[in-house]
């Protein structure tokens, strides 16, 4: 098991960061009823981890129990049928689902689980009608009408069931949905924190650690404790005992990504830009989701890049990654990007050096 | 007009059609054919069956018609009726000018002496001997009107043999069937098409076609001619066509022609003309011999066309004559119809004149008719097609005039020298996207991935703006997705639109062409990847619970696609990297150097957990 599940914490107690907040989810759950919750925060800071946690707190050991299914839903749409598929995770108390993976047709997932849940209410040990919570990833990512649909359904069915809503981004949540639910930010932990944590892996797992190693790691891990945690890990498997110089291995999604950018560097022409749409092609095939391709491959090409450029390519990114949200196929708009960033560059090249 | 009186009389009388007919003795082919399926009241009580006809078309003698099953049923059924025998009065010229020797044939010579020489070999050996030299059973294929059914017929008749042709019988249309039924009238029987074709080829093949059965003309050989496939509906249907095809080619020894026409790819919709193809594929594969007919030249179609003017006596000028082969795209029965309708008098005087069915206009008409030509020649002329690799071929070689030859007038409005660009050497647009009734996301996908090939290697600029324009194509795709599906009309003006932005903008975006070369042009990779994308996200989410066994909650694609995965990989855990291995093999190719890279660097020990 990789130590980011083996020491993730399984309790409110357990908490090592964000311990106030955890010590408020646990009051707030103590009466055995709570509003609806959104997280937010930055990848990486605990907030599936604090979900998972309280949803212990409130149903006990039970929640642990889940199953993984691949449903089909047939949702009946005025003169046809839409068939979708849908990986959920559920136990008896709650269900969890990404709703945006199934695209625009999202808003139906939405309002036909929770119609679903409501049906069948749990009935706890006093007889007392209980609840279930669904919990939705990814909210930020829903469609403009899957947010509405959402804010109906939300109070129609409240007494039934209770939402937690998760997200990285709170502005990508309309204004309806923000104002019924209690909001809850997670900021990303600071290096200290993550240091922390990795000191305290460090012991259990029975590691010397060298000084400022963990401290490397967590500076490089972008304050993302999951980030750090993976590769600390790696760092274990690719070299122990630990050096403080020992270099922390890349993701190879991003390696890959800088070879890209070394090859728009040295050649500017359409079979080059052919080239790299296959190499995109492949990160794009793994699920790397393309705006973190962009964002990283402007990254990369920074690095290398005159000052001069650097704000006019930067404003083509930006460009470039709006459209890529407005549309619908992302290769498109990561190789208008590459074309103009090449086209940019060889002017750029032809002027400085004739 | 006493003539024409005798013609009206006799052809009231159900008996006798002997008058008239010996004028059009050698029509009386073409007649008969037609009036085989034709419903005749006198019949329409008992039960239909298969029914061969038989026809000797090298003599003059009197047509035979037999059939195996009910011969009497079948000779009665010839009779013609009055009705039919009046529309034989002005009979079609497809019809009337059947190339009746191998010499008339506007099909290639080559072709012709192929088939011939088929025929002749299989004819000419024993029939013990004839496993040696492969099936007996030939495919033609070729585009509608490209006379395969012509050649074979003039080419049985140059050498002498019968021709058997497998003749739908009438159906019996199943609310018929259900009626009878219900009213308890027993007899006519329902037997699906695809049934009766099925028992026929199932006979051929185990008995041959017993020729003394026929008329007792045994010495002369026979030839099958399929000419009428049944239409199968659905894929089990079909299989079960296909299957009988291929035990027929596998075991017949009656020379047999199976004639294929081709729909090409315009229609590639149609599940239909995919299958006929992959029939014909199948039947190759058994053995069958195939040629492919093309569709006839211009040269051949107005050599046949002035021929028949000549006979028609009309007079019609060499350019109008020009202007309808080039018009019929290779498919002479159009040709010869649209000849026919051209010369067609626009008076009710004609009916009078063409009282002996030769339509002749006096030569004061003329000229009138070539007046009449302005307005008439857009009338002939198929509605032309294109393939979408053509169409997607004009757009990205951009072929363009050498020099803007438009005199520019001194108002005009002036793009700046960038911008502008040569005129097209080829119609708008949107008239060949609507010719090549492509839809817009699939043109854009193929604009896509083929454009860049066909920039000249310096252009980054013109890169640019294609990339550019394809992403406002997306864009115009992508925006209202879903929502519009009850506007469809709102959703067709988007469409168009962004298929017209796509391809304009190529063409617009490419200026510095590469030397013209031969691409091919591929199939987009992105559809290739967009399914495997959808395929491995499933199985990351699965795989990802699988792992994290303790870890009670879904994690997102992108978190376990660019943090987990790379770190498990680099763990060694087998479980994530059984993901790519679960897509169609022809994508392994393209999927990822990016594993590969990490599967070197882990141990090769690995390798057999694949």
């Amino acid at each position: 098991m990789l130590w980011v599940d083996k020491y993730r914490p399984k309790t409110l107690d357990q908490a090592m960061v964000h311990q106030d907040i955890a010590l408020n989810l646990k009051k707030l759950v103590a009466e055995q009823d709570c509003p609806h919750l959104l997280f937010y925060g930055p990848s990486g800071s605990g907030k599936k981890t604090l979900i998972m946690a309280l949803l212990r707190q409130i149903f006990g050991p039970s929640a642990e129990k889940v199953k993984v299914e691949n449903r089909n839903w047939k949702i009946d749409a005025g003169n046809r049928t839409i068939d979708l598929e849908l990986t959920t995770l559920s136990s008896t108390n709650h269900v969890e689902l990404s709703p945006s993976d199934v695209g625009f047709q999202d808003r139906y997932i939405v309002q036909e689980i929770i119609k679903e849940m409501a049906k069948n209410r749990p009935i706890d040990t006093k007889g007392k009608k209980g609840y279930k919570v669904l919990v939705l990833n990814e909210v930020d990512k829903l469609s403009r009408e899957a947010q509405h649909s959402l804010r109906r359904t939300m109070e129609k069915y409240s007494a039934s069931c209770r939402l937690i809503l998760c997200c990285n981004s709170s502005s990508k949540v309309t204004e309806a949905i923000r104002s019924r639910c209690l909001n809850i930010r997670i900021n990303a932990p600071s290096e200290e924190q993550i240091i922390k944590v990795l000191e305290f892996i460090g012991k259990k797992e029975g590691l010397q650690l060298p000084s400022g190693f963990a401290a490397r790691i967590a500076e490089k891990s972008n304050r993302s404790l999951r980030r750090a945690i993976l590769s600390f890990e790696t760092c274990r498997v690719q070299q122990y005992p630990f050096t403080s110089k020992q270099a922390i291995p890349p993701m190879d999604w991003e390696e890959y990504i800088s070879e890209i950018a070394t090859d728009i560097m040295k050649e500017q022409s359409p079979k080059r830009l052919f080239q790299v749409r296959g190499k995109v092609y492949e990160l794009l095939v793994n699920c790397i989701p393309p705006e973190i391709v962009l964002k990283r491959l402007l990254h990369e090409l920074l690095k290398k890049l005159d000052a001069e450029l650097k704000h006019e390519v930067c404003h083509w990114a930006a460009y470039y990654e709006h459209r890529m949200r407005l549309g619908q196929k992302a290769i498109f708009h990561i190789e208008a990007f590459v074309a103009k960033f090449m086209s940019i560059y060889k002017a750029f090249l032809i002027a400085t050096f004739g | 007009m006493g003539k024409r009186n005798t013609v009206v009389i006799s052809s009231s009388d159900d008996e006798d059609y002997e008058p008239s007919s010996r004028l059009k003795r050698s029509y009386e082919k073409a007649k008969s054919r037609s009036s085989v399926t034709r419903t005749n009241p006198s019949r329409a009580k008992k039960p239909r069956l298969p029914s061969f006809r038989l026809s000797k078309e090298s003599s003059d003698v009197d047509e035979v018609r037999l059939a195996f099953e009910d011969f009497n049923e079948v000779f009665n059924g010839f009779k013609v009726s009055a009705g039919s025998r009046r529309s034989n009065a002005k009979e079609l010229w497809v019809d009337k000018h059947k190339p009746r020797s191998m010499e008339e044939l506007a099909v290639h010579k080559k072709k012709v002496e192929e088939v011939k020489s088929w025929f002749e070999e299989r004819l000419r050996t024993p029939k013990y001997l004839q496993g040696d030299i492969g099936s007996s059973v030939l495919i033609i294929t070729g585009q509608a009107g490209v006379g395969k059914s012509a050649t074979v017929h003039a080419v049985a008749s140059q050498i002498g043999t019968q021709l058997c042709e497998w003749n739908a019988p009438t159906p019996t249309i199943w609310q018929e069937h259900v009626h009878n039924s219900s009213a308890g009238i027993s007899g006519i029987n329902y037997t699906s098409k695809l049934d009766e074709f099925e028992n026929f080829v199932e006979r051929v093949r185990k008995y041959g076609l017993i020729s003394s059965s026929f008329n007792g003309n045994s010495k002369s050989s026979i030839i099958l001619v399929i000419d009428d496939l049944p239409v199968t509906n659905g894929r089990a249907a079909f299989e079960r066509l296909k299957t009988c095809l291929v035990l027929l080619v596998r075991s017949t020894r009656v020379p047999t022609a199976i004639l294929i026409t081709d729909y090409g790819n315009a229609d590639s919709s149609d599940p239909n003309a995919r299958w006929l193809e992959e029939l014909q594929l199948s039947l190759e594969s058994a053995g069958a011999s195939k040629v492919l007919f093309n569709p006839i030249t211009n040269n051949s179609i107005k050599k046949t066309l002035s021929r028949i003017c000549r006979q028609e006596q009309c007079n019609v000028a060499a350019e109008e004559i020009d202007l309808i082969a080039k018009a019929s795209g290779g498919d002479i029965r159009h040709a010869i119809t649209s000849l026919q309708l051209f010369c067609l008098k626009p008076d009710v005087e004609l009916d009078l004149s063409s009282s002996n069915s030769t339509p002749s206009y006096p030569k004061e008409n003329a000229n009138e008719l070539t007046a009449f030509n302005g307005g008439f020649s857009s009338q002939y002329g198929r509605d032309e097609t294109l393939t979408l690799f053509h169409a997607l071929g004009k757009f990205l070689h951009n072929k363009r005039d050498k020099e803007n030859v438009v005199a520019l007038d001194q108002n005009a409005f002036c793009v700046r020298e960038k911008f502008s660009r040569l005129p097209f050497k080829m119609d708008s647009p949107e008239k060949i996207l609507c010719q090549a009734h492509g839809q817009s996301r699939p043109i854009t996908d193929f604009l896509h991935e083929n454009v860049l090939d066909f920039l000249c290697d310096e252009a980054m600029d013109d890169a640019w703006a294609v990339a550019s324009y394809l992403g406002d194509a997306d864009l115009l795709l992508a925006s209202f997705r879903g929502m519009l599906t009850r506007h469809s009309e709102t959703e067709n003006v988007l469409q168009s639109a962004a298929a017209s932005v796509a391809v304009r903008g190529v063409l617009y975006g490419n200026f510095h062409p590469s030397p013209s070369r031969w691409h091919a042009i591929r199939k987009p990779n992105l559809w290739q990847i967009e399914r495997s994308l959808s395929h491995n996200q499933n199985e990351m989410l699965r795989q990802r619970f699988m792992a994290g066994s303790g870890s009670s909650s879904l994690s997102e694609v992108s978190v376990i696609a660019t943090e987990y995965i790379p770190v498990l990989k680099w763990l060694g855990y087998r479980t994530s990297s059984g993901l790519e291995t679960h897509d169609s093999e022809d994508d392994s190719s393209q999927t990822m150097s990016m594993i590969d890279e990490q599967e070197s660097k882990i141990s090769d020990d690995d390798i057999e957990d694949w």
